[in-house]
């Protein structure tokens, strides 16, 4: 197989898990795709070191270490918005059709934006913990080798994220 | 009410936003994989990857060397600054885009679609430009080309402003620079540096167009 064969099978399925890392660990759609367009060129220089691992926690590395150096890069700008009206308005136009009762559309559409919220005033490294856990279905040994920290810190990370995610959400509750 | 762990992931899980990528970045990555695979023999770029893990390596060194350079620089800049405003360069720019504009190819890749034009540099040149839509603030994209300026490939990246074009010539430079503007045969030239790469945008369009056109531009590479 040639090395196009090869990103086109093994790796472009991962595309949207790439995009979402990325598009969770940066502020803007734009960055967040030159992040997924850049990682996926050096997914592509790197193919070779691929060799028969699990493509998409490859692939999220890759995009993960892109995301920091671009972060790095502008780190004297500042760099989270905790809260984006454009962002706010954009999801509840786009806020999924559930069923047509009105009432608990709303608060379908409360409870998405407040958990977003939530993982958004994470700070990065917990908060990327807790997009591999719980949207990648990430094990521990994989974050720690995708973060480079030992598995002991990933444990801390998201005891600690879930934490702060605890408080934000308190209000939801079990439930729902 | 305390949410346990398993209810905490389940909440996650089902209510929080799983963005998708975006079908016109997954087809400009598809389309990038294909130009690059296709131009692996011939292009002479020197990989990216390995300038920066040189970088890496010897950031501190750098880093060092940099600040020694910065304390120098701050004696000679403001002389440099002058001969920086180079109206030989400047005419250059111009008569690229004066001629680009008779006899063209204003534009060898046509598109208002960034991930088109942006993977077309590849293995044109040995940079990788930025390239932002700036549509929403008035100033389509159009195209990209190379130009040949003083011995060496230059991306140029072509903008819409009304019925003008502007031209953004665009090439790798380690300083920094606020818009600096100038006047060439009644063509307004206005040059800034992002500390990865320098700008020169020439174009007939009015001077407050023109700042607000680099002004879009330097508040587009900040979200970056």
């Amino acid at each position: 197989m040639s090395n196009r064969q090869v990103f086109e099978t093994l790796v472009l399925p991962h595309l949207d898990a790439a995009y979402n890392l990325a598009r969770w660990l940066l502020r803007s759609e734009q960055a967040a795709e030159d992040a997924t367009q850049e990682a996926s060129m050096r997914a592509l220089r790197y193919i070779e070191t691929l060799r028969g691992d699990d493509a998409r926690p490859w692939l999220l590395g890759i995009v993960r270490n892109t995301c920091f150096t671009m972060l790095e890069r502008t780190r004297n700008q500042p760099q989270w918005v905790d809260f984006d009206d454009a962002e706010f308005e954009a999801a509840l136009v786009e806020a999924p059709h559930l069923g047509t009762d009105p009432v608990l559309q709303l608060q379908l559409q409360r409870t998405r934006l407040q958990v977003d919220a939530a993982i958004r005033a994470l700070s990065p490294p917990l908060r990327e913990v807790i997009v591999l856990r719980e949207f990648e279905d990430l094990d521990y040994a994989q974050i720690a080798k995708i973060v480079a920290v030992p598995i002991g810190t990933v444990m801390s990370r998201l005891a600690r994220a879930r934490g702060k995610l605890r408080a934000a959400l308190s209000s939801i509750g079990p439930g729902e | 009410m305390s949410l346990d762990d398993p209810h905490l992931s389940s909440l996650i899980k089902r209510h929080a936003t799983r963005h998708a990528a975006p079908d016109a970045l997954r087809a400009g990555i598809r389309t990038q994989v294909a130009l690059a695979e296709a131009g692996r023999s011939d292009t002479s770029a020197p990989p990216a990857s390995k300038r920066r893990a040189w970088f890496a390596l010897h950031w501190r060194t750098a880093a060092v060397s940099f600040a020694m350079g910065l304390a120098c620089a701050a004696l000679v800049l403001p002389l440099a600054q002058r001969f920086d405003l180079n109206p030989a360069l400047d005419a250059e720019l111009v008569a690229d885009h004066v001629r680009a504009l008779q006899v063209g190819p204003l534009i060898e890749v046509a598109s208002t679609d960034r991930h088109t034009v942006k993977p077309w540099f590849q293995g044109r040149v040995d940079y990788a430009p930025p390239v932002f839509d700036l549509a929403g603030q008035g100033f389509p994209l159009v195209g990209g080309r190379i130009e040949h300026l003083r011995g060496g490939a230059v991306a140029t990246l072509a903008y819409a402003r009304n019925r003008h074009v502007i031209d953004v010539f665009v090439w790798p430079s380690a300083a920094q620079s606020a818009p600096v503007r100038s006047v060439h045969k009644g063509f307004n030239v206005l040059h800034w540096a992002d500390g990865s790469m320098q700008y020169w945008a020439v174009s007939d369009v009015e001077r407050a167009e023109m700042e607000r056109f680099a002004q879009a531009w330097r508040q587009q590479a900040a979200t970056q």
